[in-house]
Order: structure tokens, then C-alpha cells, then sequence
């Protein structure tokens, strides 16, 4: 286990002539884990996200970060508010500056940093979160996702150890939440502790390693997503609803089903619980294979040229870099969010796949295919793109 | 209300990547130049070649140019009507004895008066429009820092460019919000609704001068605004054009001399 960054100790906080908005909470974050505040209206998450940075002293109690008591002078502040970045709820109140190049260098210049350091951030902060080209652009011209990116690349450009977001996925679309989450956990494989509030429930549920459950100022619950969602009862305290999958597996067991393995957080989850019910393991014999391309470093043409000569493969792109290149080049996307998962489905039903993604997160793809494997027992061949090419390269120069 | 900002249309216009003090130089010395001269031609040269520039060039939209265009034009032709009944002269062509001692005339010094006030606000509305349609606020900003302008000055100016829009955005919505609830149906609700638009919008610029602050501690403010962009490069034929174009209305200017209408 990884060692504690934030602590809370006992922290009690009362807005001036308000009511008490945190009362008596205490709890501990560990490095690089994903954690998701869950509540309703008003239970005092954005408060507590607030205490993370220094934003608002607690009344009474103890706040520590790195094991050391978080102190309220400004130098400290400056520390602490450097390691943990705070993305607001609303894109347009974080927003500063006039051009989206000022306002994500916003950052890097007050920590002093020197003009070429400056640019070198801003430059790799925009294109992580995929608005290369963007720099001239006023803010007021950009669509609420691409505001949104920008307030977290604005964020990114300090290099925190903690991020911090309000309801990340507030106000977006569908496909655009999908597309920050995705992007929180591509930060989060790079060893960021990422911190949500958020009450969509259904989004927290697959995502967090932990949820922690809020209610009138305290914590309801806190543990794994399966067991904090869970419990009907605390769940309908805390003015939320039960995940619908964590629901349909309850009311399977409630019916004499005997379901095996632990509870189901995606839809793979389910289907394996499932065909273990009627022991049908895998609808295939043969299981199909994933390929995965790295756009950062696989050659483009190679790409192009086995995409020609592969029939009927699924394609997804997992992370920003790897959706632009994918529209760049015009290749069609089957699945743009839950990749691995739905590429595992498709093998499962004996289909080749494809995964278009970014260096960070060509690891992700054989850790989630080898646990799933470890699982249920099938195994499913991944092998990388430039293997697949090299390999066919090599036949041809044996036969011609 | 506000379809369109001057400002987007800037952002977007057809000279953007040209060099911002080329663009101010000649929407500047234009202006210079209209209040130099002493005939009322050089100001329809430089009008005629700025607005063709603005359209053509920077490929602004018609329609858009035209109505910029006509609301300060109402004011010019009210003016200049009442300078050419009131400006004295002997030529007279018109007069009205309204009272004993005073009377509206018309005279060939007051009409070559007023034609060169009108043709005077028309070039410098073609040189105010050339720059604010050519030229965004954000490479306006690039600039004034270049020019030495105090940074304290130059930071309040962004944030005050950055808040606009988001109050401007703020105050459609209650006003839709009014409108839908037909806050505008006759004249006393009228009255009222501006009112309380007017009390919600600087209420809810409080409230973001709040989170402003806030926004900027979170981000480690010690009283430094980010470095702006570098601008881009003066460019050969550019420049070769801005000098083209105030050579030759120095020259309009010099040989029009004294040149009346009438």
C-alpha cells in the first residue's frame, strides 16, 4: 500500500452566520488512488474539497498533507496550492486570462518559472489535454468541454501531486464526460491522486477505487465502490441510487441465482457473471486477438496499411492524442470510451480489435486484459502493432 | 441583442496573421492624417481605400460593416446639419428670419464647412472600423506591453476583457429569462425588468469578482499575469502595402490642398 497524502483529522468547518457545512470528519487519501466524494446537494463536498488546498481553514481540527499539518501562511499556502491543483465546478470562474495560452501559463509565471520553461509546459499541458492550435483562441469562443479542458490544463501546467475536481463532468455531454473521465484516468496511471465530487452516481461506481458516501457534513460511508453503493439503505439516506448494474446483480441473487466472483463494475463484469450462471464460458472457442497501436511512436503508415488489410476489425481510441490522430487520418472509431473493456467483449465473441492509444497507456491495456484473464481463466492475446507489421514485413522478404 | 461581437469577428478575420502594429500604424496614421488635412478629399480616399481594405482583405461580411457603419453616420448627419445652419458666411444661398434677431441661413462656407466634417467622421469611422474589426483586443494587449504601458494597467485591462464576456453571457440569459416571462410587453415593465436586470448583473459581477480571486489563490497568484504570446514578424508585402497606402493619402492630403466643394 502506498503511503498517506491527505489526511483529515476530526475537521469542523461553519460558514460565517451559516449553518455547519462540515461537521466532524475525518478520513485519509492515499497516493495515486481515485477517489469520488459522493452526496447530494449541499452535504458539504464542495467545502471539503475546498479544505484540500488551503482554500478554507477548518474551524477546528487538523488537516495534514504528506504527513505534515497543512499551514495557513501564505509561502506554505503557495506549497501546498503548487501540489494540489483545483479544478472548479464552473470552466468560466477559473478562467483568467484572455487568450487560452495566458490563462493555462497563468500558473508556471507566478511560480517563477523562466519564458522557455513557461512555454515548454504550456505546450505539453494543451497537447495532453488534446488543444494543440488552441493558444490564440479567447476563452468565450470555446464549447463547455474544451472550457473545461482548459481549466485543467491551467491546472496541469503546475505539475500537482493531487488533483482536485468539483463535478468534473457537470455540464457536458455524454461522450464529453466520458472523454474527461478518461482523461482523469490517464492521469491517474501517470501516479496523480485524483479526487472527484461528483452525484452521478453511475459515473463514480466503475471509476473510484474508493467512494466515500457524504451526508449533512459527515461521512455516511466510505470504502470500495461494491460495498459504499451497496447498501440500499445508506444509499437512499444519502439522496442517491444504487448503481443499475450493482442493482441488477442484487435482484439476480434475490431471485436463488448464485452468482460467483465479486460484484460486477462494467458490463464485462456482468457478462462474466452471467455466463458463469449457465456455465457457457466464452460464446467463441477461439478468442479474438487486440492489437495495440501506440500513435506516439508506431509508424502511421504501417497503421494505415494493416487497417487495409484487416476486414471487419474493431477500432477504438483510448486518450486525446489518440482520438485526434484517429480523425486526422480518418479512421473510423467503434468504441471512443470503456476501450479495453469492450475490446475484451469483442474477443470474447471470437472479433479481432484494434486500440488506438498514447504512450502512458499501452501498459493499461495488457494489466486490464491480464486481471481480466486471472479471473475468469481466458486468456486473450494482446500484442503490439509494430509486432504485428514487423511480422508480416518478414514474410514477405522470406518469400520473396 | 449582440448577435455578433465586434471582437469574434476580429478573431476571425481575414488579415489576423498580419503584424499587429502594421494594422495599427495605418488605422492610426489614417486618422492622423484626416485631421491634418484641409479638403474634404483625402478623408473619402483614405474611407474608400480602408473600407475596400476591411472588406476585401479582411473579408468582414457586408451587412455586418454597413450596420457598424450607419448608427454613429446618424449622429454625423445630425451634427452636420447643425453646422451648416449655423455656421455664418456671405454666399448665401437660403435664409429663414425665425425671429427679429435671429435667423437659419445657408451659405456657401457653411455647406463646404459641413461636407468636410462629414467626410471627416467618415474616414475616421473607416479607420476606427478597419482596426477594431482587423485587430483583437488580445494582440492589442501584446502591444501596449511592448509600448511600456504600466503592467498594473495592462493586467486590469485583460481581466476586465476576460469578465465582459462572461458577464455579457450573463446578463442574455436573465434578460431571456425576462423576455420569456414578458418582462418587455409595454413601457413600465420595461422600466422595472432593466432594472432589475441591471441589479441582478452587478450582483452576479460581485459574486464573480469573488470567485475570481479565489480562482486566482488556487493557482499560486503573486501578482504576476501570464506572459502574453510573442506577435508575429512584419512581413515584406504588408508592410510594403501600409507604407504604399500612407505615402499616397500623404500625397491626396498635400496636393488637394484647399480644395472646396463648392
Amino acid at each position: 500500500m502506498s503511503s498517506i497524502i491527505l489526511e483529515a483529522r476530526d475537521i469542523r468547518y461553519r460558514y460565517p452566520r451559516g449553518m455547519e457545512a462540515v461537521c466532524g470528519i475525518s478520513f485519509h487519501i492515499r497516493k495515486k488512488e481515485k477517489i469520488a466524494l459522493v452526496g447530494p446537494n449541499g452535504a458539504g463536498k464542495s467545502t471539503l474539497l475546498m479544505m484540500f488546498n488551503g482554500m478554507i481553514r477548518p474551524d477546528s481540527g487538523l488537516m495534514l498533507f504528506d504527513n505534515r499539518p497543512v499551514q495557513y501562511d501564505t509561502p506554505s499556502l503557495r506549497v501546498l496550492r503548487k501540489r494540489v491543483g483545483f479544478v472548479l465546478q464552473n470552466p468560466d470562474r477559473q478562467i483568467i486570462a484572455p487568450t487560452v495560452y495566458q490563462d493555462v501559463a497563468f500558473g508556471p509565471t507566478n511560480l517563477e518559472y523562466n519564458e522557455p520553461e513557461i512555454r515548454e509546459t504550456v505546450t505539453r499541458a494543451l497537447r495532453y489535454v488534446g488543444l494543440e492550435g488552441f493558444e490564440r483562441r479567447p476563452p468565450h469562443q470555446l464549447s463547455g468541454g474544451e472550457k473545461k479542458r482548459v481549466a485543467i490544463a491551467g491546472v496541469l501546467a503546475m505539475d500537482p501531486d493531487v488533483l482536485v475536481f468539483d463535478e468534473p463532468t457537470s455540464g457536458l455531454d455524454p461522450s464529453g464526460s466520458e472523454d474527461i473521465m478518461e482523461l482523469l484516468d490517464e492521469l491517474n496511471q501517470e501516479g496523480k491522486t485524483i479526487i472527484i465530487s461528483t452525484h452521478d452516481v453511475e459515473l463514480a461506481y466503475p471509476w473510484a477505487d474508493r467512494a466515500i458516501l457524504m451526508l449533512g457534513g459527515k461521512i455516511l460511508r466510505e470504502d470500495i465502490p461494491e460495498v459504499a453503493f451497496g447498501n440500499p439503505e445508506s444509499v437512499r439516506r444519502a439522496h442517491l441510487s444504487v448503481p443499475m448494474l450493482l442493482e441488477l446483480h442484487m435482484e439476480l441473487q434475490k431471485r436463488g441465482f448464485l452468482l460467483q466472483g465479486k460484484k460486477p463494475r462494467t458490463v464485462l463484469d456482468m457478462m462474466r457473471c452471467i455466463e458463469t450462471l449457465f456455465e457457457k464460458p466464452g460464446l467463441s472457442p477461439k478468442q479474438g486477438k487486440i492489437t495495440v497501436c501506440n500513435v506516439d511512436t508506431d509508424n502511421h503508415e504501417d497503421l494505415l496499411k494493416w487497417l487495409s488489410l484487416q476486414q471487419g476489425v474493431s477500432v477504438g481510441a483510448m486518450g486525446t492524442r489518440a482520438k485526434q490522430h484517429a480523425e486526422n487520418s480518418r479512421i473510423a472509431l467503434d468504441f471512443t470510451y470503456g476501450v479495453i473493456d469492450k475490446c475484451i467483449l469483442k474477443a470474447l465473441l471470437g472479433e479481432d480489435s484494434l486500440i488506438l492509444t498514447t504512450e502512458s497507456m499501452v501498459r493499461r491495456v495488457s494489466q486490464r486484459v491480464d486481471a481480466y484473464g486471472k479471473e475468469s481463466g481466458i486468456i486473450i492475446p494482446v500484442q503490439p502493432l509494430n509486432s504485428v507489421t514487423q511480422a508480416t514485413e518478414d514474410k514477405k522478404g522470406c518469400r520473396s | 441583442m449582440f448577435e455578433e461581437l465586434l471582437e469574434d469577428i476580429a478573431q476571425k478575420n481575414g488579415l489576423r496573421e498580419v503584424n499587429t502594429y502594421l494594422k495599427l500604424i495605418a488605422g492610426l496614421g489614417a486618422i492622423l492624417l484626416c485631421l491634418l488635412s484641409t479638403s474634404y478629399i483625402p478623408p473619402l480616399f483614405i474611407a474608400a481605400v480602408l473600407t475596400g481594405a476591411t472588406l476585401f482583405m479582411a473579408r468582414v461580411d457586408l451587412r455586418t460593416y454597413a450596420e457598424l457603419f450607419i448608427l454613429p453616420l446618424w449622429f454625423a448627419v445630425m451634427s452636420v446639419a447643425g453646422i451648416i445652419l449655423i455656421t455664418g458666411g456671405n454666399d448665401i444661398f437660403w435664409q429663414w428670419n425665425i425671429l427679429p434677431d435671429f435667423s437659419l441661413s445657408v451659405t456657401r462656407e457653411s455647406i463646404n464647412q459641413g461636407v468636410f466634417v462629414f467626410c471627416r467622421v467618415i474616414g475616421g469611422m473607416s479607420a476606427l472600423c478597419f482596426i477594431s474589426l482587423t485587430t483583437p483586443m488580445t494582440d492589442i494587449f501584446i502591444a501596449l506591453r511592448q509600448c511600456r504601458i504600466p503592467e498594473a494597467v495592462i493586467d486590469l485591462m485583460m481581466i476586465i476583457y476576460r469578465t465582459i464576456f462572461i458577464l455579457m453571457d450573463q446578463v442574455i440569459q436573465i434578460y431571456h429569462a425576462q423576455v420569456m416571462r414578458l418582462g418587455y410587453s409595454g413601457y413600465r415593465e420595461s422600466v422595472q425588468s432593466f432594472a432589475t436586470l441591471c441589479g441582478a448583473a452587478f450582483i452576479a459581477s460581485w459574486d464573480s469578482g469573488d470567485d475570481l480571486i479565489r480562482a486566482m489563490d488556487a493557482r499560486c497568484y503573486n501578482g504576476k499575469f501570464a506572459l502574453l504570446g510573442e506577435s508575429r514578424p512584419v512581413e515584406f508585402i504588408p508592410g510594403l502595402t501600409v507604407v504604399f497606402f500612407l505615402v499616397s493619402s500623404s500625397l491626396v492630403v498635400i496636393l488637394s490642398g484647399n480644395v472646396t466643394l463648392i
